[in-house]
């Protein structure tokens, strides 16, 4: 089942710390959004492998935008 | 109250690898930064002659002494680096800290005999003051070693007089006994005018046989009466009378222990002075540490090392404070106060060696959508909204309620600013919360783990809240100033900037001058500059953050002056609902 890992906030994106196919586990930092003067870490809702990143380094995301494909 | 207090809830997770990895930057940062002040305290512990030099004239160095007496591996050392003066000898030349002495918490310090035979320097008094304090704050014993050659002479104008010049410890000192608390004080070598009274406002004065006190010493008494200037003859009657004197100084144990008996032991042997130290803290109220423990003492469920890649270097970079919380407390367990409210303040009961004591902390990142609940922007950690001034109102004052000693951690930028946030009335709140601190009357103290800022450094338990602030501790992470750099640039200059624009000239001057007080900003709130003027006590290494936890929930609970039996606390069963 794929599971959306959505922006909690508007910002930057600063950086995507997983690649393609990685697996990660429940908590695990995935993306860092720049907002409000600080650098904010994304992390994974469930254990999982990345099946789709839809963001880099740069983009500007607004709230609840999607970041990450986890299956 | 076994329910509540022998196992509470579990806290933290595990650090994971990606953290680790991560953090592996910031972990070099603070271990060099730790590096780096290390470096200094060792300065400052070497200042003057070498220990060699004083125990070739048959002295221990003040170090020495400590070493003896105190007992092992409960030193923890305050205002290492603390000289707002700027004095060429590295020091305000007295070396303190907790530690326990027969098993007794006692504030200890002592003049360091190596620089100038312990003389009175700059910024002196201001350092015995914020010891006196602690003592009066936390309750307990105040034990000097004094070896004091009286003022430094050619500086006296920066010390001798003023409302807290130094002579204002000897009134410290009478304060202190008229609250009950002892002062004990150690006497060694010539201690002349200054450093008579040194040795006199304490409680009990035990002398080594070499020792002397008096109103004048050598010095004054041989050059008393000025005539106008000198020549070759009267240099020539000072030498006469001044080896007389040197010969016989005043105020001698023959004096002070035969004829007055100001001194109630006197002892053949430097160590025999401390012993009898250590006999008389035998001899002081204190309260078994079990009176107080509520649950047996555990470790942290995880590695304090942890903290080194938890809390990030980088000012900029969020992290959770819980996790650096639960590896500090007992058993890495708490009761956190209403969780659902104030998501950006951490408040909860933890215990630190068996004993119950109330933590505040800054929670870090973005709060959630509809926070604040009172304007249409996002809520981050580290500034102080609605909820949570209210939050921490309620908890201090339950605390305070309770008789529980409160230890806050600060990482804040500020309490929220703009229309919507006065109408929250924050600006209210702020001041409630001095407030509540401020009726509390239990001890408390801080630890800086990274930014303090603008009146929220002030209203989180703050060494501003002088009368309840114990002692307030930075970390190689810490960064206190009014604001930002970048902040204070733009309020000093976007008014000039205005200006150069409409008048035609260039804005690149601006923008140096911009980049220069961000920088200024920048160097002026750096750990070392910090412990150098005051604004914290000490800058602890993280990993023996929790060493000083305990050493002050010790000496919080050694004798407290009220207290609330476990089973009348209320904020528990708030807490349990």
């Amino acid at each position: 089942m794929a599971t959306n890992v959505e922006a909690p906030l508007a910002g930057n994106i600063w950086e995507v710390l997983v690649k393609v196919g990685d697996s990660v586990e429940e908590d695990d930092e995935l993306v860092i959004i720049e907002a409000l003067k600080m650098e904010n870490p994304v992390y994974a809702p469930a254990d999982g492998t990345v099946k789709e990143i839809k963001v880099a380094k740069g983009d500007v995301v607004e709230e609840d935008d999607i970041l990450i494909i986890l299956e | 109250m076994k329910p509540y207090f022998e196992k509470m809830d579990d806290f933290g997770k595990e650090l994971k690898k990606g953290r680790i990895k991560r953090a592996a930057e910031s972990v070099e940062n603070l271990n060099k930064t730790e590096g780096l002040i290390d470096d200094l305290k060792a300065k400052v512990k070497e200042a003057g002659l070498p220990t060699e030099k004083i125990n070739q004239r048959g002295s221990m160095t003040v170090w020495q002494r400590i070493e003896y007496l105190v007992d092992a591996d409960s030193w923890h050392p305050l205002h290492s680096l603390y000289n707002p003066l700027d004095n060429d000898e590295g020091t305000t030349n007295v070396v303190d800290g907790l530690a326990q002495i027969e098993g007794r918490w006692a504030v200890v310090i002592g003049f360091d005999n190596k620089v100038m035979a312990g003389a009175w320097l700059p910024g002196q008094s201001e350092n015995i003051l914020r010891v006196t304090d602690l003592a009066a704050r936390l309750n307990i014993p105040l034990v000097w070693l004094v070896n004091c050659s009286g003022a430094k002479l050619p500086e006296q104008e920066k010390f001798y007089a003023n409302r807290r010049g130094a002579g204002t410890p000897f009134y410290r000192h009478a304060e202190l006994e008229q609250a009950g608390i002892p002062v004990l004080a150690g006497i060694y070598g010539t201690n002349p005018a200054g450093g008579g009274y040194q040795g006199i406002s304490p409680t009990i004065l035990l002398a080594h046989k070499g020792a002397n006190i008096a109103v004048g010493g050598v010095g004054i008494v041989s050059g008393m009466a000025p005539r106008g200037g000198f020549d070759v003859e009267m240099l020539e009657e000072l030498i006469e009378k001044t080896r007389e004197f040197s010969a016989t100084p005043p105020g001698s144990v023959d004096t002070h222990y035969d004829k007055t008996g100001f001194f109630s032991h006197v002892y053949e042997e430097e160590t025999g002075v401390l012993d009898g130290i250590k006999e008389y803290m035998q001899a002081i109220p204190a309260y078994q540490p079990k009176f107080f423990q509520v649950a047996e003492p555990k470790e942290p469920a995880f590695p304090i090392d942890d903290i080194y890649s938890l809390l990030p270097f980088n000012q900029k970079e969020v992290y959770d404070f819980d996790e650096v919380l639960a590896r500090l407390v007992d058993g890495s367990e708490h009761m956190e106060f209403r969780p659902d409210y104030g998501p950006e303040m951490y408040t909860g009961m933890v215990k630190i060696n068996g004993m119950l004591v109330g933590c505040i902390g800054n929670r870090q990142g973005y709060l959630g959508k509809d926070y604040p609940e009172y304007g249409d922007y996002p809520g981050i950690g580290g500034k102080l909204y609605r909820q949570g001034l209210i939050k921490m109102n309620e908890f201090v004052t339950l605390c305070g309620r309770d008789r529980v000693p409160v230890i806050w951690f600060q990482d804040t930028s500020g309490i929220d600013v703009g229309d919507d946030a006065e109408q929250a009335e924050v600006l209210g709140l702020g001041q409630a919360l001095i407030y509540s601190i401020q009726q509390t009357d239990v001890p408390m103290m801080l630890v800086v783990l990274r930014k303090g800022s603008a009146a929220a450094h002030y209203v989180l338990g703050g060494p501003t809240a002088n009368r309840h602030n114990a002692f307030t501790l930075g970390t190689a992470a810490t960064e206190i100033a009014v604001m930002h750099g970048e902040t204070a640039a733009v309020a000093t200059y976007a008014r000039r900037a205005i200006k150069e624009k409409d008048a035609g000239r260039p804005l690149e001057p601006v923008a140096e001058k911009m980049n220069e007080l961000a920088q200024q900003y920048l160097e002026n709130s750096k750990p070392a500059f910090c412990a150098h003027h005051g604004m914290v006590d000490e800058i602890v290494n993280l990993k023996d953050l929790r060493n000083y936890l305990k050493a002050f929930a010790g000496a919080a609970y050694q004798n407290p002056k009220s207290i609330c039996p476990r089973h009348h606390m209320i904020m528990p069963r708030i807490i349990k609902g």
